[in-house]
């Protein structure tokens, strides 16, 4: 997929196979995107005797040049089952699943003509109400209900398991790890000691930043980029939005933006305040991030036993350095309020 | 052996020039973004080589007082055997914030987690200021 001068002739192929309808197909043009870390990215301008299509493609790369492995069927899956219960997410049109015709497995989805959030929010757009379409976008697909779901998405048995295992991943991390990782450590037992009240279990994203969010003429979010969906707690989607806004602001969920996100999503999910407020956001602000930690980690890991020779694994473990300093600071000031909400029930 | 420059310097060096000479010239984007990783990578190391046998000596130090155990010594002062020293009373820091918290007991909590932040100030003068390239 990143190879230009091949791929018009591959797309043309493979779109003249799934639309045999279409005539005269021609790519006009191909780039191959840049954009995230984990997938190969290419936009094809094509052309036919009907009309004319911007496609996006999102393949796997090479063996061994993968930063993480996930199922791009699942992902094609869990676009299809959004977009049909009215989530904002560009269309799924297509799906190479033994990458015969595109060279890699890899999945077609239609261009958005949106603006990137972060392109708009760097270049001075103003960030008035947006915290409330965050809420909306997100509350989108938190309230499908679990049964429409894939089945190839795993169901947790209940809330308790689920949060238990989530906390036991950052033991399991450290574990697994190359060496003793003494913070992860801490974090663990910090989570255990201050778990938040159970919520029902829903679709979550899994990577929710603004990197993955495209801001619509209309003023509503897009959601792009459900490779690392699953059935967890939809508060971690929060918390992760919010842990990677202080890496790569804006944050929308920041002291003036949290408490408007907090009323809107328990006012569109039913949601209590015991449940969503601007502390379990800041719990989930460490919670969330445990998925990305362990991949990131395993990347560094591989590095350093030789497994891999990904630049991007050693460059990434800046983002766990970085991440370390957020989560102790939430859990030194997040205690005594923790505290004292538990001394007032 | 000729010390000076220091690896420090030649390495902020390096990125140095990669930055200012390589990446103008550079219009391939994916490898604009390699460049970017590269420059950040050079510039955290820059700061390791030239603090980490230190600040493991340290830490070790500050975690055998709490835990009330003597570390002893590595093995020499060569890289790979600090590492393995530093990383064997880390576990004792590992231990001694878990079992903090089973406790409860916040004296106990406060004394381990003061140690959780030393090393997390170390990792954070090595990283600097972070810049996710590429992303968006």
């Amino acid at each position: 997929m990143n190879n230009p001068d091949e791929m018009p002739a591959r797309i043309a192929a493979f779109l003249a196979e799934q639309e045999p309808e279409w005539r005269d197909i021609e790519v006009v043009a191909y780039e191959v995107m840049t954009g995230g870390y984990s997938r190969l990215l290419g936009k094809a301008h094509v052309r036919h005797a009907e009309g004319e299509e911007v496609l996006v493609l999102r393949g796997d790369p090479p063996p061994g040049r993968a930063l993480v492995d996930t199922d791009r069927a699942q992902e094609f899956e869990v676009i299809t089952t959004v977009s049909d219960h009215g989530v904002r997410t560009p269309r799924t049109r297509y799906f190479d699943d033994a990458g015969q015709h595109l060279g890699t497995r890899a999945l077609v989805i239609e261009f958005t003509a949106s603006d990137s959030f972060l392109a708009y929010a760097s270049s001075g757009g103003s960030l008035e109400g947006l915290n409330i379409k965050l809420a909306d976008a997100l509350a989108s697909y938190h309230r499908l209900p679990v049964a429409l779901l894939p089945a190839r998405l795993e169901r947790p048995a209940d809330w308790n398991t689920y949060i238990g295992h989530r906390i036991d991943e950052w033991r399991r991390t450290a574990d697994a790890h190359v060496e003793d990782l003494p913070i992860l450590r801490y974090v663990a037992a910090w989570l255990d000691a201050h778990r938040p009240p159970e919520v029902p279990l829903t679709l979550i994203h899994g990577d929710l930043q603004s990197a993955n969010l495209m801001l619509a003429p209309d003023g509503h979010f897009e959601i792009l980029d459900w490779e690392l969906a699953s059935i967890g707690d939809p508060r971690e989607d929060i918390g992760y939005f919010k842990a990677v806004a202080q890496i790569a602001p804006p944050d929308l969920l920041d002291d003036a933006g949290v408490m408007g996100f907090c009323d809107r999503y328990r006012e569109l999910t039913g949601l209590n305040e015991a449940q969503v407020n601007p502390v379990t956001v800041a719990y989930f602000l460490i919670l969330g991030v445990v998925g990305t930690v362990r991949r990131l980690l395993e990347g560094g890991a591989a590095y350093s036993r030789d497994e891999n020779t990904l630049l991007a694994s050693l460059f990434n473990l800046n983002s766990v350095v970085f991440g370390s300093g957020v989560w102790i600071d939430a859990s030194k000031q997040l205690e005594p309020i923790l505290a004292a909400m538990k001394g007032a029930m | 052996m000729l010390s000076k420059p220091t690896s420090d310097q030649m390495i902020i060096g390096i990125a140095r020039d990669l930055r200012e000479q390589v990446l103008p010239h550079l219009t391939d984007q994916p490898a604009v973004v390699v460049m970017g990783m590269i420059d950040q990578i050079l510039r955290n190391l820059s700061v390791r080589v030239a603090n980490e046998i230190e600040w493991m000596h340290r830490e070790v130090a500050a975690i055998a007082a709490v835990a009330g155990r003597d570390p002893g010594s590595p093995q020499s002062l060569q890289l790979q055997h600090v590492v393995e020293w530093y990383g064997s009373v880390s576990r004792w820091l590992s231990a001694g914030i878990e079992a903090a918290y089973a406790t409860g007991d916040q004296a106990e909590i406060n004394k381990w987690r003061a140690l959780i932040e030393a090393r997390s100030a170390h990792e954070q003068a090595i990283m600097g200021s972070l810049d996710l390239v590429g992303r968006g």
